[in-house]
């Protein structure tokens, strides 16, 4: 693993910390409260609301240049159950 | 000079009547709702917080209306608290779905602050001497026979 | 905060009957079950001149069963035809390549770059995919996805899972995926460097072929947060990690053998009554590995109805491939439930480490080479708008044009005499069309 990937896994890490420090504490000053979610429920909010869009910019960009994905998913919405 | 204080002359009965309006309104909004369960002492009582965006709702509204037309004549009470921020979208949600049951309005979360809601939906079930017997949270269908039975032998505990 | 605040104002407002000013809304689509949700899409790609066009037709049906239990099927069909760069340069005279089945030849007038002789290439491509939550707090999904075209196979199997914290505040997401592919070129696998030989005739051998298969295996591990930062506001962090091993060439894809002064393809006369290159060309070689590591984030951020989308993908791997990518959507509402959104996406990526623009006749070959363009130093840009409108019944049309271009440059080391400030890149511009129509059954 070279230099660069090896600062990218850590700046990751570094995020992921970060935020959990804040979130998983209980601290919880990152976040709404469970009746707060109507914004985050609406559909142009989710993080997949458009999932043929993607899919097809994905395959565009994969054919023509040199990366490719990353994008992934889960988290956001209503928050429901 | 003349024109000023034509203008004031105008404008500040108006002002008033705006500051007024307003304060009515702020005091309007700052009163949360109330939930006073001692006037259902004896029964048993489910609290219920929905909101129109809220997709297992959908399903949890319906089923609190079958379980108030079977057991409301043995003393089963269900209460909806809405906490739609916007009023007209519990209204809209109402329209497809509508209830058997008082809704209570509690758009700031005033309410559901107070009784220390941790997830939507979530239902409140007080057995018939006032003390919270269940709390419900989420909406599952797997777990609807589980839920109507807790509701069951609350029923039949004493008042 | 100071979202907050403007809430309890538009609540003060809307109590007290006062005219609010609340944000036209999209219905939030009830997704009542036992019922399919479908959306399908036609999409046209095209390439300036004579390259790349592609149509398309794609479909993705979610049956949503009880207690948020949701099977997604997808389906997709493409046809391509067009001619692309075969990463052999332009010469100042013309120039003829046998063509990848070796039995024809195909010309490229002076001063062009070759392309690759058209073909029409029709692929095949489902999905099929199984999301339920267990436990409290967890959710499983699980899926796969086979693809199918005249010389290419994929199979992918992918699994993953979510726990959510701090009242679904925080969300983890770890997935792994794994792929399976085959390439059965036309033509038979070409030796690693080896050059492109005469055309023969329909019993001949093409000469310089190897296996008439090769394999390429993928493992791709995406661990993900998802944090809700406000009542609006929503940032998603991903890492990636992806490692491709296997056959990682192109199959089609050549290097010019040119002067070492001039930078000129040198030339070669095919025997005569024989058809052939009128060049040295030889087949590219990639390493058979590759690792690649990728953070993602992502911001979604509502005003008042107004949805700002912005993401940020930084991508590095062993090729020394790096790459920036920056793309944001801004969504707006109009009346009459429609909405308008642009869209810019900005990338930007260094070449690999063994691109070459051409190789030098009598130097050394290195260990790997490859002229593919997508290798080279490149910038892309994309702007696009989309329209979308939902009718009575809750269904959505929507259509989108965007246009792309893309400009390649080859680093300054890989350049060969008179070839500094004298080359000649296959940069494109291309039009995207696609129209969606997303429906309940």
């Amino acid at each position: 693993m070279n230099r660069k990937m090896g600062r990218l896994a850590g700046g990751f890490a570094g995020i992921v910390l970060v935020l959990a420090s804040t979130s998983l504490s209980g601290c919880s000053s990152l976040g709404v409260k469970p009746w707060e979610r109507e914004v985050l429920a609406r559909d142009d909010m989710q993080l997949d609301a458009n999932p043929l869009d993607t899919s097809l910019d994905d395959h565009i960009y994969f054919s023509k240049e040199g990366t490719s994905g990353g994008r992934g998913f889960g988290g956001g919405g209503c928050g429901c159950n | 000079m003349t024109s000023n204080r034509a203008m004031l002359n105008f404008f500040r009965p108006a002002l008033a009547g705006a500051v007024v309006a307003l304060l009515a309104c702020a005091n309007a909004v700052a009163a949360p709702p109330t939930l006073d369960l001692a006037q259902y002492r004896g029964r048993v009582v489910v609290v219920d917080f929905w909101a129109s965006w809220c997709k297992p709702c959908r399903q949890s509204l319906p089923w609190l209306n079958e379980m108030r037309a079977r057991y409301g004549e043995q003393g089963l009470v269900i209460i909806g608290v809405n906490v739609d921020a916007q009023r007209a979208d519990a209204d809209r949600f109402l329209r497809d779905v509508p209830v058997d049951f008082e809704i209570i309005y509690d758009a700031q979360g005033a309410l559901a602050q107070q009784i220390g809601l941790q997830s939507m939906p979530s239902s409140f079930v007080y057995d018939r001497d006032g003390k919270l017997a269940h709390t419900l949270q989420g909406f599952r269908e797997a777990r609807r026979a589980e839920h109507e039975s807790q509701i069951q032998t609350l029923l039949a505990g004493k008042s | 905060m100071a979202a907050d605040k403007r809430i309890g104002g538009a609540l003060a407002a809307a109590a007290c009957g006062l005219l609010g000013t609340a944000a036209p809304r999209l219905s939030i689509a009830a997704e009542p079950e036992g019922k399919w949700d479908i959306d399908t899409a036609f999409l046209f790609y095209g390439e300036s001149d004579d390259r790349v066009k592609d149509a398309s037709l794609t479909g993705l049906a979610i049956r949503n069963y009880g207690d948020d239990r949701k099977l997604s099927l997808g389906l997709t069909v493409d046809t391509l035809t067009g001619a692309s760069p075969s990463g052999a340069i332009a010469a100042s005279r013309p120039q003829t390549f046998t063509s990848p089945s070796g039995k024809a030849t195909y010309s490229t007038p002076a001063g062009e770059i070759p392309l690759d002789s058209s073909f029409l290439d029709t692929r095949v491509a489902a999905s099929a995919g199984w999301s339920q939550p267990f436990a409290r707090w967890y959710t499983f999904n699980a899926g796969l996805d086979i693809s199918t075209e005249y010389d290419y196979q994929h199979l992918g199997l992918n699994a993953g899972v979510t726990r959510d914290f701090n009242q679904r505040n925080t969300t983890l997401s770890l997935a792994v995926a794994l792929g399976k592919d085959k390439v059965e070129p036309v033509g038979n696998v070409p030796v690693p460097f080896a050059q492109m030989t005469d055309a023969v005739d329909d019993d001949g051998d093409v000469g310089n072929r190897g296996a008439d298969s090769e394999d390429k295996d993928v493992l791709d591990v995406l661990f993900g947060v998802t944090q809700v930062l406000g009542r609006h506001t929503l940032l998603r962090v991903n890492y990636s990690y992806s490692d491709s091993s296997g056959y990682l060439t192109d199959p089609y894809k050549i290097l010019s053998v040119v002067d070492p002064v001039t930078g000129e393809p040198i030339v070669r006369t095919p025997p005569p009554g024989v058809e052939g290159p009128t060049g040295v060309y030889l087949f590219e070689h990639r390493p058979d590995s590759r690792t690649r590591q990728g953070l993602y984030t992502e911001l979604r951020h509502d005003f008042s109805g107004k949805v700002l989308q912005v993401g940020y993908r930084y991508s590095t791997d062993d090729w020394e491939v790096d790459s920036h990518t920056l793309e944001g959507r801004l969504r707006f509402p109009l009346g009459g439930n429609s909405y308008l959104e642009p869209h810019l996406r900005y990338y930007t990526q260094s070449a690999a480490s063994f691109y070459r623009y051409s190789l030098a006749d009598g130097a050394p070959l290195p260990e790997f080479a490859s002229a593919d363009a997508r290798l080279a130093d490149l910038d892309a840009y994309t702007v696009g708008i989309k329209y979308g409108r939902q009718t009575s019944g809750g269904n959505e049309w929507s259509t989108r044009l965007e246009f792309y271009h893309q400009a390649g440059k080859a680093p300054s080391e890989v350049l060969i005499g008179n070839q500094v400030g004298n080359t000649l890149m296959p940069d494109f511009d291309a039009v995207i069309l696609q129209l969606n129509y997303h429906f309940r059954l």
